[in-house]
């Protein structure tokens, strides 16, 4: 186990510096740069700005720089906006993107089971269909209308909660709702399929034999092995969702992390641009990874200390 | 069961792990609910920044997210009033001399919020700072017009040559490269605001957060929740601090304007921009208003590319277009239509406005539109007009316009043009380098004078951008410059334009102005059409 640990160690650091690497330049063969603003500056102004942040170096000697500083975990100032650095706008941001992602995946993962269980069990029967004409609604609704048609209704018209920001709990529930709809409906039709394929199993059966209740079997026999397809892709669902939302943080004035990946695109701040990448490609294969030890836990069958044999 | 347990517990750990960094952050702000029966007789204006700060460094913050609510926190020599005219601020009043290159401000007993004294030193160590090419300031260029701030700025100058000096401690001296007849408006503009010298020098970072930001306007950064939201009170120690209405401004952050218009409905908010989709309907029942702003939406030729090396082509060009169509049927935003580079709103000796005075200089006229083109056509040999291509940075708002110009070019001149965007950072670089054939543009003024709108087209001028270049209009812009008499340099600059317009590298398509809904009890809030919002005569009921 430790030696299986340690090999997928070494890979994810390489799998990162190729990520840096062909992030530093693909970034930098893109036309335009962090100080092209509408407005006119003077030619020696934009001269300046570049060699206060080491642009005016060849790409080459700008990225043994930046390799340095990620070495001692240090992303850089922000270009744009000069007085934050980097790892102070990740820090900032993701507390509060994780806490919106956490909730919502909370909310997804277990109404998103819930539901598909009980398609599973009602297969055919009404709730069933009630169940995926509900999946596909949250499929196939972006999030952004969800986000907009909830303001609307709730904020607006009814008045129940408040329209945006991120001030206290109450604050929370509308965007976490938009923000779960989507993987709830993919959960729901996961656990459904996966669920209806492990009813039909032999020792389902046996078990029913044996005089099990319909609940015991759920709980004891079909999920666990029926949550297999939905732990995989909770490892990239949970990377994707508590980096951040652009769309929902944006229309729910959140403070979190998402705009960051947008706007430091838009804006060429290459600093911004290297950071979110870097942070989002290591959250994401470190999920991974995490996935793939609780499958040697959830399913004996797999054994991770004996893979290349 | 066990391995149920053990399942379960992974999951928790999982979603867990990153959760519980978070909980402090939301019970940070319970608080403030606590204070909710004090704000009554609090006055609270509740405004929208729409995103970060760049940054509450006065050379550094070079955007509207800074220098909107920075201009509320600073102050410089001069404050602009409702007029737009420059008033005196940190400054009690100012010389002149005869040659007008000098001007010598005197302060006033001012403090900062820390109850340190304002002086003539605090704003000698400021605008040396902006010109500072370690500063990396990208306002920088502003200070040009001070003598031998160019040179320090450009590496070949020295701070001591760069000719502002505090005489004593409530005496600035400062000469000018050239007079500079609206130098004391200028000084309003946010690079031009002093910094305390001390806290500067001891911390690098003061402006970073609330704690250590020291200010010398009506307000002080009492809050700052990066990415959050920030809040101002007023400035105790302030010079006018009797005449500064409001108790506190809270500032959100706000990007969405969908968002923010649901705010301003319920009452979170005071103000709100005007959501394109709804901006027919608050114009209509009279809710949106219009304040103007100096700026020009306008397209560019590109005269190194076919066909518009040839002047009749491109006034043909700029002819067909209806700029009163524009506005009312397809901006619907309420603008005026431009028939001229400079905007509204800049009055000669006369008391005359700089564009009646300069008049229409391009009228829609299809008839003429159609001869030039055709002689145009002549000119240049062509049996068929060469493949003409708009190109427009991405945007709704660009597109309905550049629609309308190839709707307008087909039915007027019987051309058919190609329509293109691209991303505003490619698209910029790209206008820059002079590869795009036609090209969507706009200018805002940095400063209150038409100066400011003209110098740009001077041969090789960074906004330039077409490859238009006429020693003629070099020079008018330079004895522009030069000039003294008021009455002459706006001869000069009307001259300039005038000429700009007979060859017509560019043509205009409408001036910019601001548009917003505010709450009824909410009065004294100013907006320049050149310069900052302007909170310190704002009051609520």
């Amino acid at each position: 186990m430790a030696k299986y640990v340690l090999s997928r160690l070494i890979a994810m650091v390489i799998t990162l510096w190729i990520i840096v690497t062909i992030t530093f330049f693909l970034m930098h063969a893109v036309p335009g740069s962090p100080f092209n603003q509408e407005r006119n500056t003077s030619e020696a102004v934009q001269q300046n700005l570049e060699a206060h942040y080491h642009l005016d170096e060849p790409v080459f000697i700008q990225y043994v720089i930046y390799i340095k500083s990620l070495a001692t975990l240090d992303f850089g100032p922000s270009i744009k906006q000069s007085s934050t650095s980097v790892n102070e706008m990740i820090g900032r941001g993701f507390p509060v993107s994780a806490e919106l992602g956490v909730i919502s995946l909370l909310i997804a993962v277990i109404s998103g089971m819930i539901l598909g269980i009980l398609a599973a069990l009602k297969h055919n029967g009404v709730i069933d269909y009630i169940a995926m004409t509900f999946a596909v609604i949250g499929i196939s609704v972006p999030n952004f209308i969800m986000a907009t048609l909830l303001i609307q209704q709730l904020a607006v018209t009814w008045e129940i909660f408040p329209v945006a920001t991120w001030a206290s709990p109450v604050h929370m529930i509308l965007p976490s709702i938009a923000l779960a709809t989507g993987p709830m409906a993919i959960i729901a039709r996961l656990t459904r399929s996966s669920m209806i394929e492990v009813l039909n199993q032999d020792y389902i059966l046996t078990a029913r034999a044996k005089g099990m209740t319909t609940f015991q079997i759920v709980t004891k026999h079909a999920m666990r092995n029926a949550l297999l397809p939905v732990i995989t892709i909770l490892g990239t669902l949970v990377a994707g969702v508590l980096t951040g939302s652009f769309v929902i943080e944006k229309i729910f004035a959140i403070p979190g992390m998402g705009k960051y990946f947008i706007n430091g695109i838009n804006d060429r701040d290459y600093p911004v641009i290297m950071g979110t990448t870097v942070f989002y490609s290591a959250f994401l294969i470190l999920m991974l990874f995490v996935v793939d030890i609780v499958y040697g836990i959830l399913d004996p069958r797999i054994k991770l200390h004996k893979r290349g044999n | 069961m066990k391995k149920l347990v053990v399942l379960l517990l992974s999951l928790v750990l999982l979603l867990g792990i990153v959760g519980c960094t978070t909980t402090e952050n939301s019970s940070s702000n319970s608080g403030s609910e606590n204070d909710e029966s004090k704000e009554e007789s609090k006055k609270v204006l509740k405004l929208n920044n729409g995103s970060e700060p760049t940054s509450f460094d006065p050379p550094i913050g070079f955007d509207s997210v800074s220098w909107n609510a920075l201009n509320n926190l600073m102050e410089g020599m001069t404050r602009l009033d409702q007029d737009d005219q420059p008033q005196p601020a940190a400054a009690k009043e100012w010389e002149l001399s005869d040659d007008g290159k000098t001007y010598t401000f005197h302060l006033r007993d001012a403090k900062w919020s820390n109850g340190e004294p304002v002086t003539a030193e605090d704003f000698e160590y400021a605008w040396k700072r902006l010109a500072n090419p370690d500063t990396a300031s990208p306002a920088a260029f502003l200070a040009y017009f001070i003598e031998g701030a160019e040179a320090f700025n450009t590496g070949e100058g020295s701070e001591e040559d760069m000719m502002v000096k505090a005489v004593d401690e409530s005496t600035l001296e400062v000469q000018l490269e050239s007079p500079v007849p609206y130098f004391p408006s200028l000084v309003s503009n946010p690079a031009f605001f002093p910094v305390h010298k001390d806290t500067v020098e001891a911390d690098p970072e003061w402006h970073t957060e609330a704690d250590t930001y020291v200010s010398n306007g009506p307000f002080k950064l009492t809050k700052w929740e990066h990415d959050s939201k920030f809040v101002f009170s007023k400035n105790e120690n302030y010079w006018d601090v009797a005449n500064v209405k409001l108790d506190e401004v809270d500032w959100a952050m706000v990007d969405d304007t969908n968002t923010e218009y649901q705010m301003y409905k319920t009452g979170e908010l005071h103000t709100s921009d005007v959501p394109a989709d709804l901006s027919e309907e608050l114009f209509d029942n009279g809710q949106a208003q219009v304040e103007d702003q100096s700026g020009t939406y306008f397209y560019r030729f590109n005269l190194d590319m076919e066909p518009f090396q040839n002047e009749n082509i491109r006034k043909a060009f700029a002819m067909a277009i209806d700029q009163q169509k524009i506005v009312e049927f397809v901006t619907k935003n309420e603008e005026k239509p431009a028939h001229g580079f400079v905007a509204y709103g800049f009055e000669d000796a006369s008391g005359g406005d700089f564009r009646e005075v300069g008049g229409d200089l391009v009228t829609t006229d299809a008839n003429k539109a159609k001869e030039l083109l055709e002689k145009g056509m002549e000119e240049e040999g062509y049996n068929e007009l060469p493949n003409v291509t708009l190109t427009y940075n991405t945007s709704d708002a660009h597109k309905k316009i550049a629609e309308t110009l190839q709707q307008m070019y087909k039915e007027v001149l019987g051309v058919n043009i190609d329509l293109a965007n691209q991303e505003w950072n490619v698209f910029s670089d790209e206008q820059k380098q002079l590869k795009l054939q036609f090209s969507r543009s706009s200018f805002l003024a940095d400063y209150g004078d038409p100066i400011n709108f003209l110098e740009s087209f001077q041969t090789g001028h960074s906004m330039n951008r077409t490859g238009w270049s006429s020693e003629e209009y070099d020079s008018l812009i330079q004895q522009a410059k030069e000039e003294t008499d008021e009455a002459k340099r706006f001869e000069l600059m009307h001259e300039a334009e005038a000429l700009l317009f007979e060859e017509m590298p560019i043509f205009p398509i409408h001036f910019y102005n601001q548009v917003y809904l505010q709450n009824e009890d909410v009065t004294g809030i100013v907006r320049h059409p050149v310069g900052y919002m302007e909170l310190k005569d704002a009051a609520i009921k």
